[in-house]
């Protein structure tokens, strides 16, 4: 896991050289990789000053194995810092959640991503085409997914569905069947005639699903997709987006339901008050916690006495003895776990049992956040 | 036997049915792909909406009862007697209240719904463009009018069967009706996006209210007038009025429009060359009609008046759009400087379109000057026509109309200076450019005043140089037909200069770069054919 304050990852392709002049409001500079590298100038014509406040940040980059890139967007409201240097990567076909607290700049952040929003600086990117600088590029690619539902009054699914997919410029046969695969993929087959209006919150999550693939994009991008959805809704929307991944969409999913994150996602990204505080797979993150993990140590005679044998030990914290049971946080390898469970054992205590309790992506959520919103 | 031989000799022609019936399909649907989205949802929509059932139904009811009631009550003598009137007037104020007042409202409460419901942030992110957005709702309210007019289209004609009303006034009535309608609806769509505030929406919503209303009663006036009295104009002059009245609405309408799309429009893009291109169309459309029916009238002694409303409607216009044009922001996109004009020709006469406050301060002082020039050649041409004139009148207005610009001058100056330091701190709206103007010339006028008072006692005093910056007394004064050419020229000069100020010490605003468009752009614009 990356305790990430710059939290940059950039490198390995390649930019269009920007010729700069002194932004209007000057940022700090990002600092490339060495193995960033920059086209020749000359086969590509420079950019001159842009004016715009993205800093020295490149316009467009290509070659990049990353479906959906965010570097150093920053986006303020008033003094509030709503996203604050946030950067990190999704590489094609991997399922990225987005978790953190209320208020903590997810939705602002998703929101810049699908160009409903502009960055204060920084810029984001979906397959290499900037969220700033070309939108409809990037809406070709997009499909989007808010908080909200966003349904119309007096109109059946079907009726909605055909709507966005003439929105999207899709005709003829070719919107026939995107709606028939659509109907299907979602399960709203049997709704297709129902107005909008009386359909339950777990179906209308379908449409808007729905909705956001109507155009087949292959970036996904679902603010709490699972908000409010019964266990069987969420069981079948986090199938549905597994299932898209494995088609080679890239999802960008944010959710407080960190069991079913944990469940769908390639990796995670943990921000709060507007800041990337960790990123990484997550394999990762738990990975990074076995360092710290709860032991408990079942002592069937004079559990206190072994309390008070190894509660002096530097790698045991927190120690609480539960009748016969130790309960501890452990920081160490495993090798220390059995020399430990050997010296209780040469002591004479008697050792019935030793279970290690692995942290969960919650567990990792709370040691990582401090429950702050803006 | 006779029977089955029947179905054996049908069935080429019950195969052949089905191929028909397909093939209309596949035309309507084609046909149907190439439709604004957004009117195929309106109309999907408003074909269920109770809104629509409703009023179709009063429609029909309320045309059915007129039909019995009326001819009733003109009965036995309704063939005999000019009746036509009377009925017409009946349908006309049926037909006007779905017209004038649903349909519009309607259309403002879609636009609203979508900002209120957020799926006009769906919208925004598909391929529909905001103009397509507009002109969507736009054609829904006009194909919901042309069914109510459908609807109450036989009562029309059985109402001009009867005696009292003639072809050409029917047809006005009609023509005026619709074109009040979608130019109340433009109204209407307008107001939706302007706030984003609850009290600021109640407002909205009374405020278009009020004008439908009050264009309701306006225009139904007008209509009563115009079924008992006629028209009676030659020929030229009703398709003169037309025409003029179709060209106003055109250019205002697209004014109307391209402003509300730019509403719609995100910061990133260009929203402002398409509203500066609309208002040099107005202009246009407003010079060349004012010229017309001033050359056209020069016997009947009513060419100044032309002229001077002409003129006087477009400094009013110019006044409130340079206000908000050079409340700007400073900041040009990378994605508009890609779009900026390239060769020195093209720069030289297209820079002033480009969003910017510099290039908007610009833009408007060379078309108020244009103005200005207009009214002053059109007295001018007047006064050496055989128009009579007092001997003083060109002098005052030729002042008046030079000392208006060289005061707004000033004042789009201040407020570009005013605009650029609030936006030091905060990223105000242009329209607070509009109040930022009403400031400096409230400020410009009492202060003086205010002070001279003061210095003489709060005795009355007479007008002096002091008060030159005190525009409303010194508009006076020139009406007053004082000579006050000294302190005008004083105040173009002053003008002149902040002007130049702001072009001098503000290069790189005024005459904004082009930047390349990135390959991989360029070629995925290419590859969609954009």
């Amino acid at each position: 896991m990356t305790k990430n304050k710059s939290g940059r990852k950039i490198g390995g392709r390649e930019y269009l050289e920007t010729q700069s002049d002194e932004p209007v409001n000057a940022m700090p500079k990002p600092e490339l990789d060495s193995s960033t590298k920059l086209a020749v100038a000359g086969e590509q014509v420079p950019e001159a000053s842009s004016g715009w406040d993205r800093g020295n940040v490149p316009p467009v980059h290509v070659g990049s194995d990353d479906c959906i890139e965010m570097r150093r967007l920053f986006r303020f409201f008033g003094k509030t810092k709503a996203v604050e240097d946030v950067s990190f990567s999704v590489k094609r076909g991997h399922v990225f959640g987005y978790i953190g607290p209320n208020g903590a700049g997810k939705t602002t952040s998703m929101r810049i991503l699908a160009t409903l929003d502009l960055p204060s600086y920084g810029d984001s990117f979906i397959d290499g085409f900037s969220c700033v600088n070309d939108p409809e590029l990037v809406r070709r690619r997009l499909g989007f997914m808010p908080d909200s539902f966003g349904t119309y009054r007096d109109v059946n699914c079907k009726e909605y569905l055909d709507f966005f997919a003439r929105a999207f410029g899709l005709s003829g046969a070719e919107r026939n069947a995107r709606l028939r695969w659509v109907l299907g993929f979602t399960g709203t087959e049997g709704m297709a005639d129902k107005p909008i209006r009386g359909l339950s919150k777990g179906m209308k999550q379908r449409l808007c699903l729905g909705r956001a693939l109507i155009h087949d994009p292959s970036v996904l991008i679902l603010d709490e997709p699972a908000a409010g959805l019964d266990p069987r809704a969420r069981i079948d929307l986090r199938q549905m987006i597994r299932n898209l991944a494995d088609q080679g969409k890239t999802v960008l999913i944010s959710s407080h339901i960190l069991t079913e994150l944990s469940e769908m996602c390639d990796s995670v990204g943990i921000i709060e008050q507007g800041k990337l505080l960790a990123t990484g797979s997550v394999e990762e993150m738990q990975q990074q916690q076995v360092q710290q993990r709860e032991l408990r140590i079942r002592i069937l005679d004079r559990a206190k006495e072994a309390a008070a044998a190894i509660e002096t030990r530097p790698e045991i914290s927190t120690l609480v003895v539960d009748g016969d049971l130790l309960r501890f946080e452990f920081t160490g390898e495993m090798e220390l776990q059995a020399e430990l469970i050997g010296f209780l054992v040469e002591k004479g205590f008697l050792v019935a049992e030793c279970t290690s309790h692995k942290k969960s992506l919650e567990d990792v959520f709370l040691q990582v956040t401090e429950g702050l919103v803006q | 036997m006779t029977a089955v031989s029947t179905s054996v000799e049908s069935t080429p022609d019950a195969a052949a049915l089905p191929n028909r019936m397909q093939r209309v399909d596949a035309w309507c649907e084609k046909w149907g792909d190439r439709l604004n989205p957004i009117l195929v949802k309106e109309t999907r929509q408003a074909l269920k909406s109770r809104q629509f059932v409703l009023t179709f139904s009063f429609l029909l009811f309320a045309a059915l009862g007129w039909t019995i009631i009326g001819s009733l009550s003109l009965m036995p003598r309704i063939y005999d007697t000019p009746s036509a009137p009377r009925m017409l007037i009946g349908y006309y104020f049926v037909l006007a209240l779905p017209m004038l007042l649903v349909v519009p409202l309607a259309a403002y409460r879609s636009l609203e719904g979508e900002i209120d419901d957020g799926t006009l942030e769906l919208l925004s992110i598909t391929t529909l463009s905001p103009w397509q957005i507009v002109l969507g709702k736009l054609a829904s309210a006009m194909l919901q009018m042309m069914l109510y007019f459908i609807a109450l289209f036989p009562c029309v004609a059985y109402a001009y069967t009867l005696r009292g009303v003639d072809f050409p006034t029917t047809v006005l009535l009609i023509g005026m009706l619709i074109l009040s309608g979608i130019m109340l609806t433009i109204v209407a769509l307008f107001h939706a996006p302007l706030c984003e505030t609850r009290g600021g929406r109640i407002v909205t919503l009374l405020s278009v209210i009020g004008i439908l209303v009050l264009a309701e009663w306006c225009l139904g006036a007008v209509a009563v007038e115009m079924i008992h009295y006629g028209f009676d104009f030659s020929l030229e002059l009703i398709f003169g009025l037309v025409g003029s009245a179709v060209l106003i609405c055109i250019a205002l309408g697209h004014l109307l429009l391209t402003v509300t799309a730019a509403q719609l429009t995100p910061i990133s893009e260009n929203r402002s060359t398409k509203i500066r291109v609309s208002l040099l169309m107005v202009t246009a459309v407003t010079v060349s009609l004012s010229s017309v029916w001033a050359m056209r009238s020069v016997d009947d002694g009513t060419s100044a008046g032309f002229i001077v409303a002409g003129g006087v409607a477009l400094l009013m216009i110019w006044t409130f759009a340079g206000s908000m044009l050079v409340a700007e922001s400073p900041v040009i996109t990378p994605r508009v400087q890609r779009e900026l004009p390239m060769s020195f020709l093209a720069r030289a006469a297209f820079t002033w379109l480009t969003p910017g406050p510099a290039t908007g301060l610009v833009f408007t002082v060379l078309n108020i000057l244009l103005v200005a020039s207009f009214l002053v050649i059109g007295i001018a041409w007047l006064d050496t026509s055989s128009v009579s004139m007092p001997p003083s009148f060109r002098s005052m207005f030729i002042q008046f109309v030079f000392g208006y610009a060289a005061y707004l001058t000033c004042f789009l100056v201040s407020v570009y200076v005013l605009m650029r330091l609030i936006r030091l701190t905060n990223q105000p709206r242009v329209e607070v450019g509009f109040a930022a103007l009403a400031v400096v010339a409230v400020f410009t006028a009492l202060l003086p005043y205010a002070i001279e008072l003061y210095l003489s006692d709060f005795r009355t005093y007479q007008y002096s140089l002091w008060q030159s910056t005190n525009w409303a007394w010194t508009l006076y004064e020139i009406l007053d037909s004082n000579d006050l050419s000294g302190s005008i020229t004083v105040i173009g000069f002053v003008g002149a200069s902040g002007l130049f100020f702001v072009l001098f010490f503000n290069p790189q605003l005024v005459w904004p770069r082009r930047i390349a468009t990135p390959k991989r752009v360029l070629e995925e614009h290419g590859e969609s054919g954009k």
